[in-house]
């Protein structure tokens, strides 16, 4: 933040509007502004920390009256009077403008009400134009210079000696902490693990997939069907060469003399058995095919009966029937001649009486429908019988080829016997022998037929298996890829935490390194700083062979918040240069500090003067004539760019004007007011003016 | 140790991670950084969360 300017109007001491101040930057960052006490030094002080943080100093009294008194003495009764501060500053190359206003009101007992006060920001534009940002200005102080820090850039010089009191209630190690972007780490850590949390539980509700057991499974599976498929395979295979070697049997068997006509019957027999059972199935399929085509008609008699009623109903109303046809009708319009002679000529009584019925007639067509529904209704149970005609004759044929198959068995049973049993040895062996490949392959078609529904079912399975793995496998994927995160998220956990560690650890170390540097350069005492982990500075002597740790006196005190103050602006300078992830965005810290010397000595008060320009980027002093004293003024003139004289008008007639000498010229710091209300005038002094 | 070093050190931890961890961490400090000022951010778990799943897919 580098202060650019500042405004008051009826704030305090200050009557109307003041002129601008503008404070010094670049090499030459000093500000300088005298004042005698009860000016307003302490109240420009209370402008900044008020309208950028509505909060006070300590030493600054009664804050609950900050409007003007003459103001609201001139003011009506009952009518709110405005009071605010300007200030111009800028940050990260963008130009802010921010204004608090608030408004007091005098009721008719002179009692002064105050209302809640109103902050407005304008940011420029590189257009150079301004803007109201979106976020509320808080927000936006609140970035780029945090309330909690703010008393380490606007103080009152007499009492940073109470600093590091352990009385003191704020926490300085925790404002520095954040000034370094601690609670962005803390935050970050905090919420990293409840994000680690989330993903658990994600990964806990896509559940086990363990994915083995069904793969297992599944391999089991196909290694059995792979089984069952070769044995399917050597049946086909087997049964194939036994029906071969039954083809020779029974070629031998032809061939042998005598067992040939028992043979052929045989053979016959075979083929007559074959036809047959060929027959059966085909009555059988006739069977099935009536059934399926014309097997409703059983059920039809209860809705044919009902079909009849509903119409002998309908024709009992004459709803089907008005007895005139719609055509006959036309004919006598047509022919302009009624049934009785009379004449239809259009237009005429007659005419029309005819042609009225021609909407209450019916067309032949809906009469013509009735009856075809009627008969074909009427055919129904001729159907019925012709159907369970059939359904017999398809039975006893079936019957019959049943009756055939076993009549045929029998037969060849008789004539295997007989083979069997044949006076030749050999005819004897060849039936043996084609018998018992016949047995064989009934086996093996069982044993196919076996075989080919473990296959099927084994399909089905293998299917829903595979289906069951893919679905395994991307829960499998989702529980990898949560693992990943989970991982991944305690991994970020460890590092920031690491990160929070060590910084800290070295930040403390090299902060204090820092104050001891700043330390020594002021104070000709050999003490040395030491900066405890909460941050609570203390004074040690080492001359001793054991260290010793010292009372510090006030001005030692003051010394020691300077050289912190100091030391906190450099570091965090520092750490902000190097750093962009965590501590604030700013590498530009000012100073407004009010009665910088308090009560220190000469020695001290020429070394503090000679070391403040340089603790901060901008350095604004609020001082007293006595207070800017030979050395003081000597240290610091060469840095001072903008100076202004606090003009104290006061309304004690007798009152004793005082002035400040600067470069030979006298300045009023206290003069008689030209009314009765005493106020504050801010007058620039011109320097480079007065030297030409 | 000089204080260059010594500051440079303390954000090892982070300089010296996988892109992918060192991704989430900028990301979700700059996300803090962001909502630094709002006492309790709505929907940062939320907004933490998508950050990991971006970067972990």
């Amino acid at each position: 933040m580098k202060l650019i300017a500042l405004q008051l109007y009826n704030f305090r001491q200050f009557y109307g509007k003041t002129p601008i101040i503008k404070f010094a930057g670049g090499k030459q960052n000093t500000t300088v502004i005298y004042g005698n006490n009860g000016s307003g030094k302490t109240t420009l002080l209370n402008a900044f920390t008020w309208v950028l943080y509505e909060k006070f100093t300590a030493a600054f009294a009664a804050p609950e009256l900050l409007i003007n008194k003459r103001a609201i003495a001139e003011a009506d009764c009952d009518r709110a009077v405005e009071f605010w501060v300007e200030i111009q500053f800028e940050h990260d190359y963008k130009r802010y403008q921010l204004k608090r206003k608030g408004y007091a009101t005098k009721n008719k007992e002179n009692y002064l009400q105050s209302n809640q006060t109103k902050l407005f920001i304008l940011i420029a534009a590189d257009d150079g134009r301004w803007y109201p940002p979106v976020e509320p200005a808080e927000d936006i102080i609140e970035r780029i210079l945090p309330v909690s820090l703010h008393q380490y850039f606007f103080f009152d010089g007499e009492r940073i000696d109470h600093f590091f009191r352990a009385d003191r209630n704020n926490n300085i190690a925790e404002d520095t902490k954040e000034l370094l972007g601690v609670k962005v780490l803390d935050r970050a850590i905090d919420h990293l693990k409840k994000a680690k949390k989330s993903l658990q539980e994600e990964l806990e509700a896509i559940g086990d997939s363990t994915t083995k057991k069904l793969l297992q499974q599944q391999i089991q599976l196909e290694s059995e069907r792979d089984r069952l498929n070769v044995r399917q395979q050597e049946i086909i295979q087997t049964i194939k060469g036994l029906e071969s070697k039954k083809k020779v049997i029974t070629h031998h068997l032809l061939e042998l003399s005598g067992a040939e006509k028992l043979q052929k019957l045989k053979e016959k027999l075979v083929a007559q058995e074959q036809l047959t059972r060929q027959s059966l199935i085909q009555a059988k399929l006739n069977l099935k095919q009536l059934v399926s085509n014309q097997g409703y008609r059983a059920f039809l008699l209860a809705t044919k009966n009902k079909f009849f009623q509903l119409l002998k109903q309908l024709r009992t109303e004459r709803q089907l029937s008005s007895g005139i046809k719609r055509e006959f009708l036309e004919k006598l319009l047509e022919n302009e001649t009624c049934i009785c002679g009379e004449k239809l000529e259009p237009d005429t009584q007659a005419y029309h009486q005819v042609h009225s019925w021609l909407n209450k007639s019916e067309t032949t067509d809906l009469e013509e429908s009735v009856i075809r529904l009627e008969t074909q209704v009427n055919q129904f149970e001729l159907q019925l019988t012709e159907f369970w005609q059939q359904i017999d004759r398809l039975q006893n044929q079936i019957n019959h080829q049943y009756t055939e198959i076993a009549k045929i068995e029998n037969e060849l049973d008789k004539v295997n016997k007989q083979l069997r049993n044949y006076p030749d040895r050999d005819i004897q062996k060849y039936q043996e022998n084609l018998e018992f490949i016949e047995e064989k392959i009934k086996e093996l078609t069982l044993e196919q037929g076996v075989n080919q529904q473990q296959l099927s079912s084994d399909h089905k399975i293998i299917e829903e298996l595979n289906q069951q793995i893919e679905r395994h496998k991307l829960k499998e994927n989702k529980q990898a890829l949560a693992k990943k995160r989970i991982v991944a998220t305690q991994e970020a956990i460890q590092r920031l935490s690491e990160v929070r560690l060590r910084l800290e650890k070295q930040f403390r170390v090299s902060l204090e390194q820092k104050i001891q540097e700043i330390f020594k350069f002021i104070s000709f005492t050999p003490y040395i700083p030491k900066l405890n982990l909460d941050y609570q500075l203390t004074l040690e002597d080492n001359t001793l062979d054991q260290p010793t740790m010292i009372a510090a006196s006030t001005g030692e005190n003051q010394i020691l918040s300077l050289s912190f103050i100091g030391a906190i602006i450099d570091r965090v300078r520092e750490w902000s240069q190097r750093n962009t992830l965590m501590g604030i965005d700013s590498s530009t810290f000012p100073i407004v500090m009010d009665s910088p010397f308090g009560s220190l000595d000469e020695v001290y008060r020429r070394q503090v003067a000679k070391s403040l320009p340089q603790l901060a980027n901008q350095l604004v002093i609020l001082v007293t004539k006595t207070q800017w004293r030979g050395e003081v003024e000597a240290e610091i003139t060469d840095y001072i760019s903008k100076e202004y004289v606090l003009i104290y008008n006061s309304s004690k007639p007798n009152c004793e004007e005082d002035w400040l000498k600067l470069n030979r010229i006298n300045y009023p710091l206290v003069k008689l007011s030209s009314n009765q209300f005493e106020y504050t005038e801010i007058v620039e002094i011109e320097r480079k003016a007065q030297n030409h | 140790m000089n204080v260059k070093s010594a500051l440079n050190k303390i954000q090892e931890p982070i300089t010296t991670a996988d892109p992918q961890i060192q991704l989430i961490i900028k990301r979700v400090l700059q996300l803090e950084k962001d909502r630094l000022d709002l006492k309790a951010p709505r929907n940062i778990n939320e907004d933490i969360l998508k950050i990991i799943k971006e970067v972990i897919q």
